[in-house]
């Protein structure tokens, strides 16, 4: 993202309330601004969410697609990310302005959730080493106001959360060929299993503290910031929690910026983000089960951009 | 108990309307015609097609005497001769300065229109030209009044007199310019503590008050306060304006430094500043604000 | 020649429609705060975002004397249509989509007045059931009403096709997709409806030259339904945002 020009009075501002703590907003350094989720607002998609994020807006869009596994993962299913930044968000991403940043994120999200441990991606798999599932995972980024890993990860964990599978009715083994009977019912599918999914948490550095969750203003002002990939709780996913405590661990890191991080200061802000993804994984899971029971109990209205 | 992440559903998204729906002024829209008589003169927004006068955006009709207007919600800045604006420099030219005013053109700051350090009176010299990058970088925020206005519409500025120039430590906030009320004063030390500049262009800038006479060409004391840190019960203050005005700004609602005032003491009730980031909070200290605004009206 | 299978026996389109009712249009100006300008309208199923940026500096290779520059880009969504799209801009339909938005744009801001600027607007289609176009221009038109560019008069475009009943040619009005796809003439009109006057007109397949003007006046009649829908959405709009004191009248 370009930056956004700044005085070095207000960047010397800046750096300072970071240092105490205390943002311009009146935030601290692990604070969130408040964020709004809905899913299901795409009807061609398999599974969608919108996650608006202060100024930052993400749409995501899960389709499905039957492949053939990979000869070295014959019991596994397959994942892809696309990121798509529209001009909406900004003129510079008219045309193929916004190409790097869309192929910087996508790479991203491809390596968090590389690991089994972060999804499992046993759960798409139709017939051994015959046929899968594929999800094409579709990012549409609306409006950029800052933050946009975070934001990402959200949208797309909350989108897979409400991804129906269509259960595998008849498989009719034809000399080698199978051949799928879909159910053509929508309402005969199934979920996936996201509870472990990873979320991305961006440490902005600023002076020599880190912030999460930093503004447009915030990012011009620093010269590195650290991403990481931090798988989630599945016991947050569950009504019941039955599922056992897991997640914390780490899928991935990536650096953006011109400058360095001292050693220690990595260490501390890997910490950080741990705590941060814990707590917005607990919230993301509340948030997702909580409409889920609205959905049940009165009909879903699709708010979308209306309202 | 605070929480560090909060998450919300569209379902409990909050409408930020305040308006009152029993006094609606007449709309027009484009495309619709406002009068037949030929005897009005024209003025912005509005166009002259087959003898009658139609509106060309959607807004509300402002008659002065002869002269019909249509002012749209929203639309970028229209300098007038004596706006005070608050704008970005973005280039630093031969003679001039480039600065960002959010206009549809970009504004100039000649540098026969500021003023000299050290205040001399005299003809610009080369050496000027050459120093213009030491007063004015790119990125630099000012403060400046409209001069003039050239003929395709983009406005000259200047900063001959002391309140005008270069802004120093504080926060820059931008709206919407038709929420910004045209006063006769634009720079406002609030009793909280803090000044505001409320430019006419939609920028608003919050700092710290200054608080000794500085005197213009010391070049170690204005570079000690630039770097200065400003204390914490200042920086809270300055968080919780940033977020009233945020407030005001989703309900649509004018800001001057009353409205500006009364948001800020009804936000006193959240404690914690963060806190009015929430969409529920937002909206009660707008509607807090709206109902004392009327109230003072109907006195 | 379009087949029956359009037109029911009870004169009942294929998704239960009469021959002269548009899908409903949902919409709503100002959804993002970013841009200068924005809408979002629902058109049945179709759903298009529009965003208007300006009118701000053109860059200097674009910049023209006498007018504005209008800068278009028309985007679809990856997971706009049923079968997934590889690119959402760039490709050739994209591209001839976006000078098309620039001409119904252009006729209807008054371009004069702002001389060396530019104007962009971005469309983004997030999914697209027949009509996606129309939705565009419809979008676009709030979007630059919301952002306060000065327009002629509302630039509105509806799509018309046509069935056959009892004999006779009845034109249908605001095509789906379920019968772009079953064949058959589309005839997409942008056009100013206060003023009367045609933008654009794109028309695929053939049609016989007896039955254009019946088909071209449903489509305007429809371009005027719509005009109709999009002011009672923006007089909404005002009627929202307006707040009192701020209005002087002498």
């Amino acid at each position: 993202m370009a930056g956004l020009l700044l005085s070095p009075t207000e960047k010397v501002f800046i750096v300072h309330g970071v240092q105490e703590d205390y943002r311009s907003d009146g935030r601290s350094n692990i604070d969130y601004r408040p964020m709004e989720l809905e899913t299901d607002v795409v009807s061609h998609a398999s599974g969608s969410a919108r996650l608006r994020l202060a100024n930052t807006d993400i749409l995501v869009g899960v389709k499905t697609e039957i492949d053939i596994p990979t000869p070295e993962n014959p019991d596994l299913g397959k994942i892809e990310f696309f990121v798509d930044c529209s001009a909406n968000a900004t003129p510079e991403f008219e045309g193929r302005g916004g190409e790097q940043l869309a192929i910087g994120i996508s790479n991203l999200m491809q390596r968090a959730y590389h690991s089994s441990q972060a999804f499992n991606l046993k759960q798409l798999c139709i017939v051994e080493s015959k046929q899968c599932w594929k999800l094409y995972v579709d990012i549409l980024i609306l409006e950029c106001g800052g933050n946009l890993c975070d934001a990402v990860s959200l949208a797309v964990k909350a989108a897979l959360f409400n991804t129906r599978i269509p259960f595998v009715k008849a498989a009719l083994m034809d000399g080698g060929n199978v051949d799928l009977q879909l159910s053509d019912d929508p309402y005969d599918s199934k979920l996936l299993d996201v509870g472990s999914a990873p979320l991305l948490v961006t440490l902005c550095k600023i002076g020599d503290k880190c912030v999460v969750d930093p503004s447009a203003e915030e990012e011009s002002c620093s010269v590195i910031s650290v991403i990481v990939g931090i798988t989630g709780n599945s016991s947050c996913y569950c009504e019941d929690n039955s599922s056992p405590e897991t997640g914390g661990k780490f899928t991935t890191i990536d650096m953006n910026g011109p400058g360095s991080v001292a050693p220690k200061t990595l260490k501390d802000a890997i910490n950080q983000g741990i705590v941060a993804a814990k707590l917005l994984d607990k919230s993301l899971g509340e948030a997702l089960l909580r409409e889920r029971q609205e959905s049940v109990k009165l009909k879903k209205y699709s708010y979308g951009f209306l309202k | 108990m605070t929480r560090h992440v909060k998450i919300r559903l569209a379902s409990e998204r909050v409408n930020h309307s305040v308006s009152s729906n029993n006094e609606l002024p007449r709309f027009y829209t484009p495309g619709e015609v406002i009068t037949g008589m030929q005897d009005f003169m024209r003025g912005h927004g509005t166009y002259a097609e087959d003898d009658s006068l139609k509106a060309s955006v959607a807004g509300v009709m402002q008659k002065v005497n002869k002269l019909i207007c249509i002012r749209p919600l929203k639309s970028r800045y229209v300098g007038e001769i004596g706006d005070v604006v608050v704008g970005r420099v973005l280039e630093v030219q031969q003679r001039r300065w480039k600065v960002e005013t959010n206009s549809r053109l970009d504004s100039v700051l000649q540098l026969s229109s500021v003023n000299l350090p050290g205040g001399e009176l005299r003809r610009r010299s080369e050496e000027d030209e050459l120093m213009m990058r030491k007063h004015l970088q790119e990125g630099d925020l000012i403060s400046a009044e409209v001069q003039s206005v050239f003929s395709d519409g983009s406005l000259s500025l200047h900063t001959r007199s002391l309140k005008y120039g270069k802004l120093s430590q504080g926060i820059l906030i931008k709206v919407f310019p038709s929420l910004i009320k045209r006063r006769k004063n634009h720079f406002h030390n609030l009793p909280c503590g803090i000044s505001v500049i409320i430019g006419n262009n939609g920028y608003i800038w919050i700092s710290p008050q200054e608080k000794s006479n500085m005197v213009e060409g010391e070049k170690d004391e204005i570079a000690n306060i630039e770097s200065q840190t400003v204390n914490r019960s200042e920086r809270e203050t300055m968080g919780r304006v940033k977020n009233c005005i945020a407030a005001l700004v989703a309900s649509k609602m004018m800001l001057d430094d009353t409205s500006i005032m009364f948001a800020y003491e009804e936000s006193l009730k959240y404690e914690d500043v963060k806190d009015l980031l929430d969409t529920e909070a937002m909206l009660d200290v707008a509607f807090l604000t709206q109902h004392r605004i009327n109230y003072v009206d109907e006195d | 020649m379009p087949g029956p299978d359009l037109l029911s026996s009870q004169g009942l389109r294929l998704d239960g429609r009469r021959p002269n009712e548009l899908r409903r249009i949902r919409c709503k100006l100002g959804v993002f705060a970013q841009p200068d300008g924005s809408a979002y309208l629902e058109q049945g199923n179709t759903k298009v975002l529009a965003a208007v940026y300006g009118p701000h500096q053109a860059s200097k290779s674009k910049s023209l004397q006498d007018g504005v520059v209008v800068n278009c880009q028309y985007s679809m969504a990856t997971f706009s249509t049923g079968e997934r799209k590889n690119h959402p801009r760039g490709d050739r339909k994209s591209q001839e989509m976006s000078m098309h938005l620039r001409q119904a744009l252009t006729a209807a801001i008054k371009t004069e007045l702002y001389p060396r600027s530019q104007i962009d607007i971005y469309v983004e289609v997030l999914q697209a059931d027949g009509g996606a176009y129309c939705a565009s221009v419809n979008a676009a038109t709030l979007a630059l009403i919301d952002a306060g560019i000065p327009l002629r008069a509302y630039a509105c475009a509806c799509s018309a096709s046509m069935a056959w009943r009892n004999g006779k040619p009845e034109p249908l009005l605001d095509v789906g997709h379920v019968e772009e796809a079953a064949g058959g003439v589309v005839l997409t009109v942008a056009s100013l409806p206060s003023t009367g006057s045609i933008g654009l007109i794109e028309m695929s397949h053939r049609l016989h030259m007896d039955y254009f003007d019946v088909v071209l006046s449903r489509a305007m009649q429809g371009c005027r339904d719509i005009e109709v829908i999009l002011d009672r959405a923006v007089r909404e709009h005002l009627a929202e945002g307006w707040t009192k004191q701020d209005v002087v009248v002498i």
